[in-house]
């Protein structure tokens, strides 16, 4: 369903809220706006109450969210939690959802049939309308979803101020709790690809800002763009951009496909290793002007830093791709390098 | 916003065809049988030694001049059926130097550029995996800035006269052809005015001085060309249009494997080292592994977009400079991280291969960011691309 029509109108929209205000305020109207198009439950099936559409679609979407630093649980509403839903065979609800991976919620417990403890860094959990988790239950993965109503909510925010609330339960009652259907790891690999591809968009932006700031901006008589030393920065920012945005676009192509583990892990990791040195270059491109509350690079910049250890930073993933590189062994090594999960 | 093209959508997601895997499939096999792991010494990348009579098994397969028209013996294959064939080669540490560069870019430049008899002359042979050649760009006073070259080639009855001196040239020691850069008039703008020439490295007037590399090795050297007569059939393309040809080599020349796969071997083999319990198990290892396993795919798969946009028809100079400078920095970058983590003294005479891979690969470094365009230069390049 997302055909090019659609981005394009998806982007306009977007663009129409930019700046957004203060990330931590609920933006009602953009998400309104949004949700009138369906835009968060783009890749939920139809048949769960969703908008129909591949995954890929719904990454599509996510990217020019990245793009364009749309503070709304669009991953979480949709891909994470609406998906959850639909692989539970529960239908999605209308309103914000949010999620966590299990390592976040490690302090859940179903007692009864009522939900007790705590879950950490939550996305948006002050305005969703529920929580939904993957909780392993007598050994098998239980969805579950609950109200946040009745939820003990700490308001905390991550580097770009971005809603990650701490949500506390005492007894609460469970509107689902159903077989998953899908495990831990299809959770935190789910969302690790959400931030791959939102990353990737912002980058996309990053580097944008700085070529355009580096081409205007004239010093010494001439425009920044001429310096060798600034061009430096520029280019390292074009090939992080390009080396970003392949393997995002390449892990959500081989998703369509399978588990996508490799490339997943491979994009989260590249990714998130490439925050520190593009946050560095941009703001350094951009001189004092790229500090300022008023200037928009801190939009992207920030949130870069912020989801570089969301659902995993770049140690994490490398652990993982490394062990799984010395399974396959000296021999293997380069077949899977070259066909990764296909191999 | 801009409109102008933005350069990173040149780089999208590749799967190979079933025919391109099936020929990566053959490529495996036929190194597995006839260089099996053990039974040679492994070279790094295309700094690998010269071996015609592999040259010549591998073009009896087809994989010699796989890019050049059937008629002269070549393959008419795609860009990304070179790179499969090329990438497995380099990752096995085969001996390609023999046919490297004739098979990557002089072949495809005489093809591009040379009259019929001279594709005729030398298309064939290439393709036979017989004959190698050298690249003659680089001059004493004229590095980065090429258009400055002052070899000089005057008319005289029947072809030209050839004066000057030419340095880094890999191979002309034991090579047959070099395709010469030279100026043969004078002309406002310096990239006017330049022409290439085949000159036979065994003629009359040329001159080979090896200029042995940092570690003592010699496959470079000084080509030092004193009134050397080339005949009119041998000028490739027009007079006057060297700088043009030139450029256009450049694509050939930057964006394949052979500039991210120079230190592939040295991690493979400290992987085989953890196997065979010569090296502590050590969880740093591991997260080394993930780290390069991550960024070869996507090195990987920039490359090979570059390849794709070759067979488009598409103009790849500036992503083949983006690709090339990544990609040899990183060749630096995963060595150091292998040399951090096993700490030691790797001598290049060890008995232990990895430690002579080791060795070989950290006095080798320093050229991988110079040789075919230095990264400041690769850098500029996709500047001017972002700008202009």
């Amino acid at each position: 369903m997302t055909d090019n029509t659609l981005l394009e109108v998806t982007a306009e929209l977007f663009a129409s809220f930019e700046p957004g205000g203060d990330p931590c305020e609920w933006q009602g109207a953009m998400w309104k706006a949004a949700a009138e198009m369906g835009l968060p439950w783009v890749g939920v099936p139809e048949e769960a109450g969703g908008q129909g559409g591949s995954i890929a679609d719904a990454l599509a979407v996510l990217k020019l969210a990245g793009a364009h630093a749309v503070p709304l649980p669009l991953a979480e509403t949709g891909l994470l939690a609406g998906r959850l839903l639909a692989a539970a065979g529960a239908d999605v609800p209308t309103e914000p959802t949010t999620c966590v991976t299990s390592g976040k919620a490690e302090e859940l417990v179903l007692r009864d049939g009522r939900l007790h403890g705590v879950a950490q860094q939550v996305p948006w959990a002050r305005s969703a309308s529920r929580l939904v988790v993957l909780l392993p239950v007598d050994g098998t993965w239980q969805t579950v979803s609950v109200p946040l109503g009745s939820a003990r909510i700490t308001a905390l925010t991550n580097l770009a101020g971005e809603p990650r609330d701490t949500v506390a339960f005492d007894g609460a009652i469970p509107e689902l709790i159903a077989e998953a259907g899908v495990d831990g790891e299809d959770l935190l690999h789910m969302g690790a690809l959400t931030r791959a591809v939102l990353m990737a968009g912002a980058l996309e932006r990053v580097c944008e800002l700085t070529v355009r700031y580096t081409e205007e901006r004239r010093q010494f008589g001439r425009a920044l763009a001429r310096f060798q030393a600034v061009q430096h920065h520029v280019v390292d920012l074009v090939q992080t951009t390009a080396s970003v945005g392949l393997a995002a676009e390449s892990a959500v192509r081989r998703r369509l496909g399978g588990s996508a583990r490799f490339e997943i892990a491979a994009a989260k990791l590249l990714a998130s290793q490439s925050v520190h040195p593009a946050v560095r270059a941009a703001h350094q491109a951009h001189g004092a002007m790229g500090v300022t509350q008023e200037y928009p690079l801190h939009r992207f910049t920030r949130r870069l830093l912020a989801w570089r250890t969301e659902y995993g930073d770049e140690r994490q993933w490398a652990a993982r791709l490394g062990t799984a590189a010395a399974e396959v062994g000296a021999d293997g090594l380069y077949p899977l390098i070259a066909s990764g999960s296909h191999n | 916003m801009s409109t102008r093209p933005v350069l990173w959508k040149a780089f999208a997601p590749i799967e190979l065809g079933e025919a391109e895997r099936d020929l990566q499939r053959q490529v495996r096999e036929f190194l597995a049988r006839e260089l099996p792991r053990g039974t040679f010494e492994p070279g790094l990348g295309m700094n690998n030694p010269a071996d015609p009579e592999f040259s010549r098994k591998l073009a009896a397969r087809g994989w010699v001049g796989m890019a050049l028209p059937k008629r002269y013996g070549g393959g008419e294959r795609t860009a990304v059926e070179r790179f499969i064939v090329t990438e497995e080669l380099l990752r096995w540490g085969a001996p390609v130097n023999h046919h490297w560069v004739a098979d990557r870019q002089s072949g495809p430049v005489i093809n591009r550029f040379g009259t019929e008899q001279q594709k005729e002359r030398f298309l064939p042979a290439i393709c036979r995996g017989e004959l190698g050649f050298s690249i003659g760009m680089s001059e004493p006073d004229s590095g980065s800035d090429l258009a400055s070259v002052k070899t000089r080639a005057r008319r005289t009855d029947g072809g030209w006269l050839v004066t000057g001196t030419k340095v880094w040239t890999t191979g002309a020691h034991r090579n047959d052809w070099c395709i010469v850069l030279c100026r043969t008039s004078d002309e406002a703008d310096k990239r006017d005015g330049l022409s290439q020439f085949l000159v036979d490295l065994r003629a009359p007037g040329v001159q080979v001085n090896p200029i042995p590399f940092l570690d003592g090795s010699a496959d470079f050297s000084e080509v030092v060309l004193s009134e050397v007569f080339v005949a009119d059939d041998l000028v490739l393309g027009k007079v006057g249009q060297g700088w043009a040809q030139c450029t256009s080599e450049l694509a050939y020349e930057r964006g394949g494997p052979d500039r991210w796969l120079s230190t592939y071997l040295v991690v493979e083999q400290l992987l085989r080292e953890r196997e065979q319990g010569s090296l502590p198990d050590d969880p740093e290892l591991l997260t080394l592994l993930g780290e390069a396993v991550a960024r070869w795919w996507n090195l990987r798969g920039m490359s090979l977009c570059v390849a794709r946009g070759l067979d488009a028809g598409e103009e790849q100079a500036v992503p083949a400079a983006l690709v090339k400078e990544m990609g040899t920095r990183f060749e630096q970058d995963v060595l150091t991280a292998v040399e951090r983590l096993v700490a030691l003294s790797p001598s290049p005479d060890s008995s232990s291969l990895f430690e002579r891979l080791l060795a070989a690969s950290i006095l080798a470094a320093p050229s991988f960011t110079l040789r075919g365009g230095t990264s400041e230069i690769m850098r500029s390049v996709v500047m001017k691309g972002l700008t202009s």
